[in-house]
């Protein structure tokens, strides 16, 4: 643990200094953009690897934020910092609101429930005249790439903290866990299960919301095809599968590969962009087959496996046990 | 008023092509629980298949239903192994495997469908799509586009074939047996891979032969699999995941919906209005609107 | 929590060491290029790309841009704007900082034209959409953009006013628009025309994009409009003839906006695309004449077909058009690549004084008002479909055909 914070803890270092070194404003973007997708990935798994909720509608929260701070900069003069609190905000009591009787469904049920929703917002979106309908609305530019380099990494660095105290390290993170295991057998223990789930939903909701925010800022422009778009939940959904769901390093190693992959593919290949499809969704399809538990979730599940070797512990547990079995532990 | 009878009409002939789409996906989810996101995908590559297959045999498209079914039922039946070992795999939450593994697909069948049918939008020639028969009486008057109303046929027809099959033959029997109880299923002799191969190629075949019909009334690109995708989950889902007799109830009241909001409400909201009535149903009904999906 | 993986690393190390490209002295313009070759926008993107790269093509095998007595080449370098804005915006910034491009031809769509044009602003860049248009772009005033084809707004009146001419002309008209911003702004544009020319407007309705319009189109069939008018994209237009054949009910006008000039339309509806109307400012039968490169539009269309083996539509014309401007400015300006920043800021200057002859019409920018740096120079057109090849039958002056009215039933074709 201490080798965990130590390895943290110079990751952000190195991380703060890079726009010392880095003057080049495109390769900030990129960066920058890395970390957005490092915290959709992580905040989504919230809900997928830890509680074993698949939510469909997740690029909502950030779609949400995102017009939260739009509006509230463009139809009513409110300086961008004080937006960023009520775009979380909102994000979280929308959580909030739609989760209390969208988590009562389960499995697929949950999943297109929360899809569902996400278009009924992209298509209000569409409709409404404050957000300004299929046309979108601009932002003033303030292009500062150092500005929202480290505001983004910021939030990742906060939303990373927040996540490993309160899903490593305290209790809350195991409540969940065995929500995902045995919801009644958690009920069963005293727990509260809807509770939790809120909870957690809410967790999941409110950096997606600060970020949708901060993006608005950041782009200029945003509209319901752009921000309120499925592919941000599935990028997100499938940098976290790539990388091993239910832990946290996984779905952030899986953002740093898919995410690099994309912007090398998309920088210096741009003529093979058909190529790409066909490379990314075969890779996709060939990692489930193959790397089931993901990148990271078949690293620690070799490393586990030569430590109880090592240890000579009893190997009743197999190596590679998969922190997410949900599914075939009921079966 | 005097677009009721229109109204009901487009209603339920809209259902028919929601029948198409989601009706082989309700039989793969209630027997290997698969979340097929290739599903749009499968109705894309079958509506180029018909495309191609009529311009160079210069037949009616729809004569050339079965040869799609029978090319994409052995082509889902030799492709269902490898879904298998992911929905069979120990590791993991196959659910969500499946899923993903499906969704890596449909990206990149979209890649090989842009590459191989380019961006351009296209549309099945077909001779039945500029007829149609109308009845007129007083100042009511019903139009029934032909071509939608073979969609209508045709997806009723799957859906009765389909559940002849489930419920009178012995394959029928090996399915249901397999969906309700895998262990027992296979203690009874029956093969697991064997008949989830034959469903899976079902699944597929029919799904590809919605894509032609689906190209005979709309346009079709190699883009288009999402958008079906969506609908053909959402269908599903309402209808209760896997439970097929659900599907036809829950295709017309989605068609239902969007003949009434565009005829009588204002269509801007046509979508927002079926998102909602999906999302609510589900919240009131949590296994469909018949409380039995699985 | 355990520490990170070496190949966590490695990737990062990758990242922050790009190739980073030298700013050489070259003796050629190196051209930006934005546009969405993936993603949803990816048909029209890639006609944008048709344009762009034809136009490179020809000049580099005419020997290129002259100034002073020697040719300078034009080396394209693409961004894919993923039909994304914020992808567009990173491709500004790629092919600003990265590439240091001397100019920039510019996106398929409004969104991304929004999102890459503040990038641009701040690298002092300019640039020419040869697609967009979206009146929206051209109130936020970007100095460093500019574009080819006029706004909706600009062109979609001289249908309506085509239609006007006829007689007896249409008398009632249903309107109706996709919704996203180009569609939508086409519709209020056809409504505000009709309105002005007098004619009832029945139904006025913006409808979610991709949606079954077949009940929609019973509504036609119970209102019977002269005239059914649709701002949408291509294949939005390709399945509104098909429910109106579906449902069997021939308006006597059938209005769309440049979608029908797109050879994709004609070739997916056949005969069933006869005899619907457009709005354009170009087609390969169109009176210009052009200075650079191009002699007339018959020309360009004859290269475009052997290049792409598909006939030009006005897209791909006008984005060619867009590397024309930018030739006979930097040659006004007599500026040798690589363009220093007073060079650029020369070029938006002599863009804004920019009148020329091309093939592909007038090209001259608005200096004020809400189509600021959007082109003025060319006069709207009604096209129709006629032959299988979209026909300009108005205004008079440019007319080369009759308007066919009404429009024939689809059962009698």
């Amino acid at each position: 643990m201490r080798r965990g914070i130590l390895a943290f803890g110079l990751f952000v270092g190195v991380m703060a200094l890079v726009p010392a070194f880095v003057q080049n404003a495109f390769v900030l973007r990129i960066v920058t953009e890395l970390f957005m997708w490092i915290v959709l990935a992580i905040t989504w798994d919230v809900m997928a690897g830890y509680a074993g909720y698949l939510n469909f509608g997740h690029g909502a929260f950030f779609g949400a934020g995102a017009y939260v701070t739009a509006i509230l900069m463009m139809r009513y003069g409110w300086p961008f910092f004080v937006t960023l609190p009520v775009a979380g905000l909102f994000a979280g009591v929308a959580a909030f609101l739609a989760g209390i009787p969208t988590l009562r469904l389960k499995g697929a049920y949950f999943a297109i429930a929360t899809w569902a929703l996400a278009l009924a917002v992209q298509q209000l979106a569409l409709v409404l005249d404050i957000t300004g309908g299929p046309d979108g609305m601009r932002l003033p530019p303030f292009l500062d790439p150092v500005f929202f380099f480290y505001l983004i990494l910021a939030v990742a660095v906060a939303t990373f903290l927040l996540l490993w105290v309160l899903l490593e390290w305290a209790p809350f993170g195991l409540k969940l866990k065995s929500i995902r295991e045995d919801e009644s057998g958690a009920m069963a223990l005293g727990l509260n299960p809807a509770r939790i789930k809120v909870q957690a939903f809410i967790l999941s909701a409110v950096p997606a919301g600060v970020l949708g925010g901060i993006y608005a800022f950041w782009i200029t422009f945003i509209d319901p095809a752009s921000v309120l778009a499925d592919i941000i939940t599935d990028q997100a959904m499938v940098m976290a599968v790539f990388g091993g769901l239910g832990t946290l390093l996984g779905p952030v190693i899986g953002a740093i590969i898919v995410f690099s992959f994309k912007t090398i593919f998309w920088a210096y290949l741009s003529d093979y962009q058909v190529l790409y499809l066909i490379i990314l969704g075969g890779g996709i399809a060939l990692t489930v087959v193959f790397l089931p538990n993901g990148i990271w979730g078949t690293i620690i599940g070799h490393i586990q496996g030569r430590n109880a070797l090592h240890k000579g512990m009893s190997l009743n547990m197999p190596p590679g046990r998969s922190p997410v079995q949900g599914a075939d532990v009921n079966d | 008023m005097l677009l009721l009878p229109q109204a009901l009409v487009d209603g339920l002939l809209i259902g028919g092509i929601y029948i198409t789409i989601a009706i082989g996906f309700s039989l793969a989810y209630g027997v290997m629980h698969i979340i097929d996101f290739a599903v749009g995908e499968w109705i894309m590559l079958g509506a180029f298949l018909g495309l191609y297959l009529s311009q160079w045999t210069q037949m009616e498209p729809l004569l050339l239903l079965p040869v799609v079914f029978i090319v994409f039922g052995v082509l889902g039946y030799l492709f269902q192994p490898v879904i298998y070992r992911v929905l069979s795999g120990k590791k993991g939450n196959p659910l969500l495997m499946a899923l993903v593994f499906t969704f890596g697909l449909a990206i990149a069948f979209k890649g090989l469908g842009l590459t191989v049918f380019g961006f351009f939008s296209r549309s099945i020639p077909s001779a039945m799509a500029a007829n149609s028969f109308t009845f007129v009486k007083g100042d009511f008057f019903v139009t029934i586009p032909v071509i939608r109303l073979i969609g209508l046929v045709y997806a009723i027809g799957v859906t009765l074939v389909l559940s002849w099959i489930l419920k009178r033959t012995d394959f029928g029997l090996a399915i249901q047996a397999l969906a309700q109880n895998k262990e027992a299923a296979g203690l009874m002799g029956i093969s697991a891979k064997k008949t989830n191969s034959w469903v899976y190629g079902i699944y597929v075949g029919i799904s590809a032969m919605s894509g032609v019909l689906i190209g005979c009334m709309f346009s079709i690109s190699a883009q288009m699999g999402s958008k079906y995708t969506v609908l053909s989950f959402f269908v599903v889902v309402l209808a209760g995941m896997g439970f097929l007799a659900g599907v036809p109830w829950a295709a017309f009241l989605l068609g239902m919906v969007q003949s009434f909001f565009l005829i009588y409400f204002d269509p801007g909201y046509t979508l927002l209005a079926v998102f909602i009535i999906l999302y609510t149903v589900l919240l009131i009904s949590p296994k469909g609107l018949f409380g039995k999906g699985v | 929590m355990r520490r990170f993986h070496p190949i966590t690393v490695l990737i990062i190390a990758l990242l922050l060491v790009l190739p980073q490209a030298a700013l050489a002295e070259r003796d050629f313009y190196k051209v930006g290029v934005i546009t969405s070759l993936s993603g949803d926008l990816a048909t029209g993107g890639n006609v944008t790309k048709r344009g762009y790269d034809l136009w490179a093509q020809t000049l580099n095998a005419a020997g290129g841009i002259e100034i002073n007595g020697q040719k300078y080449k034009v080396e394209l370098v693409y961004g894919d704007a993923q039909s994304k804005p914020d992808q567009g915006a990173s491709a500004a910034e790629r092919l600003a900082t990265q590439e240091k491009v001397d100019f920039v031809l510019g996106p398929y769509s409004s969104g991304v034209t929004l999102a890459a044009a503040p990038v641009l602003e701040k690298y002092k860049i300019p640039m020419i959409t040869g697609s967009a248009e979206s009146p929206m772009i051209w109130l936020q005033k970007f100095y460093y953009t500019f574009g080819t084809i006029p706004p909706v707004n600009y062109t979609g009146a001289s249908p309506i006013e085509t239609l006007m001419a006829l007689d007896p002309p249409p008398k009632s008209a249903m309107i109706l628009g996709s919704n996203d911003t180009f569609s939508k702004a086409t519709a209020e544009a056809f409504k505000e025309a009709a309105e002005k020319a007098g004619i009832e407007i029945k139904k006025f309705n913006i409808v979610p994009a991709g949606q079954d319009l077949m009940s929609f189109m019973s509504l036609a069939k119970a209102l019977k409009p002269d005239l059914v008018a649709f701002g949408g994209h291509d294949e939005e237009l390709i399945n509104l003839v098909k429910a109106l054949l579906q449902i069997n009910y021939t308006p006597k006008a059938l209005l769309m906006h440049y979608g029908v000039t797109e050879p994709a339309f004609v070739e997916a509806l056949g005969k069933n695309a006869e005899q619907v109307y457009g709005a354009s400012v170009w087609t390969e039968t169109v009176h210009a004449k052009g200075e650079d490169l191009w002699a007339d539009a018959a020309a360009y269309a004859k290269d475009a077909e052997a290049a792409f083996k598909v006939p030009a539509d006005y897209t791909q014309a006008g984005s060619t058009a867009a590397g024309i401007a930018f030739q006979a400015a930097l040659r006004q300006i007599k500026a040798v690549p690589p363009l220093d920043e007073a060079e650029r800021e020369a070029l938006v200057k002599a863009l804004e004084k920019l009148d020329i002859q091309t093939f592909y019409g007038r090209v001259k920018f608005a200096e004020e008002g809400q189509y600021y740096h959007a082109n003025i120079g060319l006069s709207p057109l009604t096209v129709q479909i006629q032959g299988g090849k979209p026909v300009i039958v108005g205004p008079e002056a440019e007319a080369q055909s009759a308007p066919q009215y009404p429009m024939t039933p689809w059962d009698k074709r």
